[in-house]
Order: C-alpha cells, then sequence, then structure tokens
C-alpha cells in the first residue's frame, strides 16, 4: 500500500466542496464535507464519467453523464445507471493539510 | 481542477519546429506538409473526456512537456540495441532497427535491391526515392488533421521505414523494422509500406523500450497501401515498456482483388490509444485483421477499428481477443462501415475478452454504418471470466493453479493463433503473453 501523500491545502476545499487531483498517476476526487474529507477515483463506473465535475449534494455525488449516483464515503452507487462501486481511497485532514493514501 | 486545451509546449513550439525542419534539411513540398501540419497542431486542443472519440481514455496524466522532440544529431551505437522477437530464427531480407526515432541499422537484400525492392529507414529512402514517397506519403488514409496527435506527428516525424514493392514483384524473405524508445525517449517514427499492382511481401513491425521502467512517448503512424492483387502480410507488435505513452494512426487500403492479413499484438503502453482503419478501396478485396490484447497493471489500451467498404463484393474479417489481469482496461470500438453501391459486401468484426481479476474492465463497441442494401456484416462482443471449473479440473489433473490459468489464456487465444500463419510470430506472441500470466487466488 503507498504511503499518505498531502494533496491540498484544508482550506483550498470549501466545505462542502470538491476538487480533483493527480495522485501518484491517478485522478481522485478529494471532497470536504461535514468536517470530514473523503476521496474517490475520478471514474463513474457506469461509463467512465468524470464524475469530479459532478454535482455534490449531501454524502452524494452526482454523474454529470447520465446522472448516476454515489455515496462519498463508501463509493457505493445509490441510482443508477452505475451498478458497481467507485474505488474509494483513504483520506485524512492532518493541521491545516488534506492527506491521501491510494488503496490500491 | 479541469484540463483545457494546453498552450503551445515550449519545446515544440514553432521556434522549436523551424530549427528541427532545417536539421531535417527535407525538401521543399515535405517542409510545406508539416508546416501546414504544425498549424493544424497549434490551432487544436487536446482531445478531452467529452468527446465521443475519447469519452473513455483519460490522458490528463499525459504531459508533453516532460518530452523533448526527437534529437536529430544523436548517435546511436547500432551494435548496443537488442533485435526484437518478431525475426528471431527467420531468413529475413531487409531490416530497420531506430532508438527514439534515430536509425541504428538499415539493411536489405542485394537480392531484393535487384528486384527493384525499395527498402529501408525513412530519411535515406526519402533523399534517393523522393518522387516515391511523395507520391505515397499522407496519400492515403492518413489524415493529419485527424486530432492534435495526427497533427503532432505529422509536423515532427522523423525515423520509421519505407517499403515499396514493384509491380508483380514477389518478396519471399520478411522484412523487419523495430523502433525502440529509450529512457524518456520520443519515438515518432512513420512506416510506409507500399505494394505495386500483385506485389507480394510480409512485413513485420515491433516496438519496444530498452528499460520497461522508464517513461517514454510514441506518436506515430503507418500507412499500407496495397495495390490491385497485391497481397501484404503485415505484423504489428506493440510491446512498449509500462511507462511509455502510446497514440498511433495505423491505416491500409486495399486495393481490387488485394489482400491484407494483419495481425496486431498489443501486450505493452501504459496507455495506448491507436486508430486502426483499413478501407476496401477496388471490388473483391480482402482484409484479415487478428487482434491480440494482453494488459496488466494499471495499463489501458484503447483500440478504435474501421472497415471501410468503399467498393463492391469486399470481405472482411476482424477478430480480437482481450485478457486482462489487474486493474488494467481495455476499450474496444468497431465500426463497420459501407459506402453507398457497395453491394455484396460481407463484413464481419468480433472481440472476446477474458477478465482475469475481479479489478480488470473491458468495454467493446461494436458499430454498423451501412449505406448499401444488398450486404452481410456481422458484428460480436463477448466478456467472461475465467471459469473455476476449468481451473478445478485441470488442478485435479496435476496441474497448479498458474499452469491451469496460462492453459486456459493460450486456449483463449488459439483462435486467433489458428490464423496466424507465420509460426514466428505465433510463437514470439504465445511466450510474451505465457511469461505474462501470473497466478491468482
Ligand atoms: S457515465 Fe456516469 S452515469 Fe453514465
Amino acid at each position: 500500500m503507498s504511503e499518505f501523500v498531502r494533496v491540498a491545502a484544508l482550506s483550498e476545499i470549501p466545505d462542502p466542496g470538491k476538487n480533483v487531483y493527480e495522485v501518484d498517476d491517478r485522478f481522485v476526487i478529494v471532497i470536504h464535507a461535514g468536517g470530514q474529507v473523503y476521496c474517490l477515483d475520478d471514474v463513474c463506473t457506469h461509463d467512465d464519467g468524470p464524475l469530479g465535475e459532478g454535482d455534490l449534494e449531501g454524502y452524494e455525488i452526482e454523474c454529470p453523464r447520465h446522472g448516476a449516483k454515489f455515496d462519498i464515503r463508501t463509493g457505493k452507487p445509490t441510482l443508477m445507471p452505475a451498478t458497481q462501486p467507485t474505488q474509494v481511497h483513504e483520506a485524512k485532514i492532518e493541521g491545516d493539510s488534506i492527506f491521501v493514501r491510494l488503496v490500491d | 481542477m479541469s484540463v483545457q486545451a494546453a498552450p503551445t509546449v515550449d519545446q515544440w513550439n514553432a521556434e522549436a519546429f523551424n530549427s528541427y525542419v532545417k536539421q531535417l534539411g527535407e525538401p521543399e513540398w515535405l517542409v510545406d506538409l508539416r508546416q501546414n501540419a504544425f498549424e493544424a497542431f497549434e490551432e487544436m486542443g487536446w482531445p478531452t473526456r467529452k468527446e465521443e472519440e475519447w469519452m473513455r481514455t483519460d490522458i490528463r496524466g499525459f504531459n508533453l512537456k516532460k518530452f523533448d522532440p526527437p534529437k536529430l544529431d544523436e548517435v546511436v551505437d547500432a551494435a548496443s540495441l537488442p533485435s526484437g522477437v518478431l525475426a528471431e530464427g527467420v531468413d529475413i531480407g531487409g531490416q530497420v532497427i531506430s532508438l527514439n526515432g534515430r536509425t541504428g541499422r538499415s539493411t536489405v537484400s542485394e537480392e531484393l535491391e535487384a528486384k527493384g525492392v525499395i527498402f529501408g529507414d525513412f530519411a535515406t529512402v526519402l533523399a534517393e526515392h523522393g518522387d516515391l514517397v511523395k507520391k505515397y506519403l499522407f496519400q492515403g488514409e492518413f489524415d493529419p488533421n485527424f486530432d492534435k496527435f495526427s497533427a503532432l506527428h505529422a509536423a515532427f516525424f522523423s525515423g520509421g521505414a519505407f517499403l515499396y514493392v514493384p509491380r508483380n514483384v514477389v518478396v519471399e524473405q520478411p522484412l523487419h523494422v523495430l523502433n525502440l524508445i529509450g529512457d524518456n525517449g520520443v519515438d515518432l517514427a512513420h512506416t510506409l509500406i507500399v505494394l505495386e499492382e500483385g506485389a507480394q511481401a510480409t512485413v513485420l513491425t515491433e516496438s519496444a523500450s530498452l528499460d520497461d521502467d522508464q517513461p517514454g512517448f510514441h506518436c506515430g503512424a503507418i500507412e499500407v497501401v496495397v495495390g490491385d492483387r497485391a497481397n501484404l502480410r503485415f505484423v504489428n507488435l506493440q510491446n512498449w515498456g509500462h511507462k511509455v505513452w502510446h497514440f498511433g494512426q495505423q491505416k491500409g487500403s486495399v486495393g481490387r482483388d488485394g489482400n491484407l492479413f494483419w495481425t496486431l499484438g498489443a501486450l505493452g503502453s501504459r496507455l495506448s490509444k491507436v486508430n486502426q482503419h483499413v478501407a476496401l478501396d477496388g471490388p473483391g478485396a480482402h482484409c484479415e485483421v487478428n487482434g491480440v490484447l494482453f494488459t496488466e497493471g494499471k495499463q489501458h489500451l484503447s483500440y478504435h477499428t474501421q472497415q471501410y467498404h468503399r467498393a463492391p463484393n469486399c470481405t472482411s474479417n476482424f477478430l480480437y481477443k482481450a485478457a486482462l489481469q489487474d486493474h488494467s482496461r481495455t476499450v474496444w470500438r468497431g465500426m463497420i462501415k459501407v459506402a453507398p453501391g457497395a453491394q455484396k459486401t460481407d463484413g464481419y468484426q468480433r472481440i472476446d475478452n477474458l477478465l482475469l481479476t475481479e479489478h480488470s474492465r473491458a468495454d467493446s463497441i461494436p458499430g454498423l454504418e451501412i449505406e448499401a442494401d444488398d450486404v452481410r456484416c456481422t458484428h460480436g462482443a463477448t466478456t467472461g471470466r475465467v471459469d473455476e471449473e476449468q481451473i478445478f479440473y485441470a488442478m485435479a489433473r496435476g496441474f497448479t493453479r498458474k499452469e491451469a490459468m496460462r492453459m486456459i489464456v493460450i486456449g483463449f487465444f488459439q483462435q486467433v493463433f489458428d490464423r496466424i500463419t507465420l509460426e514466428s510470430v505465433r510463437e514470439a506472441l504465445g511466450h510474451a503473453i505465457a511469461r505474462r500470466v501470473r497466478e491468482y487466488e
């Protein structure tokens, strides 16, 4: 498993808010919501939609392409047409920074 | 963060282009072609996931800034270069080996030369047979304006090979082209193959990295022109290291009653986006494509194929097999296009995917676009996982899980292997795949 890497200052992402970062050759969405940070692959499992460009509503993010929704805490799809989870990664706040560790 | 059309990158800007072209010292007509392509390159944005063509292929991680155009003054020590796998044990009639677009070796047998065959590295053939190159370069299916990568290629290409087989000449010995990339190297090779009416030849092309673990950038093109009644066996093995970005336009056309047999192996690269198009231009033209894709790690291979029937009574037959390990991905989009008047077309395309791990993913999108009314076009795509029962069966007979897996994978590819008539190619592909099959629980 890879190491935690710093991706951003906490102040870079409002709560609620999100941003896409490149970590280890991989694009991930980092979400700041409810005082916590979450991280998922920037890929909609329905048809590779740019999930990071989607709207955030509570703990759900909506794919702009066909409207699938995912739970940002688990990566699980909560609305069709996606049926497979998108990968979630570890994310944490330390001091005023956000750190992410890719799970695989 | 969203990625916009990139501004021109320093190493690839007008100034760099001009000094590059000056160093090449090419005839004016080619300088003009390059200039037009460079202007197109500057105008176009990088493809984004909003475009249908790139929807499933994310190239945000690609950064042209990390690469320089090929160094024209770099001297290549031919003796230190590997010789590739396709020509092993094969009696070849000529060979071109390049590193980062610089030619290391270029040979052709006297016997072939005596028959009027022209074969060699692009620059030498251009210097000696400029008119012939002018007649064919970018005249076929390759379109420098297709996207930013095609334009980049047409503006900056160097290296590659040219083969010309005159009318009714039969070339028995295969010809071999190997493009190599070194550390952080760039390869912009252009390979042009022309068979005049009634000619016959076999061409083996392959690519590889000197170090599997070093980044590289390939932005290349292959143009194949098969004349009336001509016959070409063409093999293309993509074996780049796992950190190479591979963008390719591979275009062929076949004349009346001509035959093109094309074997494609795609094993390497970090990300590949290849457009492989064949146009059937004369009545009775035939094309058969056999493709083998094998991926591992986080590789992403995207192949867009097109078989374009522009004349009546042509047949095309595209068969692909892809096996995927780890978190790798393949995208395959196939199109059978039939122009108005191309009656009695017989077009076939199929891809079978074998997912060896839970996290691998294969997207296959076959398509038809038919504007004639008396045709037969069939297409299909399947995706499946390894059958645990088959593994159990093999293990019950004393095989290890790994051996069983290897047998299943080789068995899966057998249908394509059976269609490959060149033994050396079959063996090279078989070995390359067997080496990569790992054990999964
Ligand atoms: S690609 Fe996301 S919903 Fe279809």
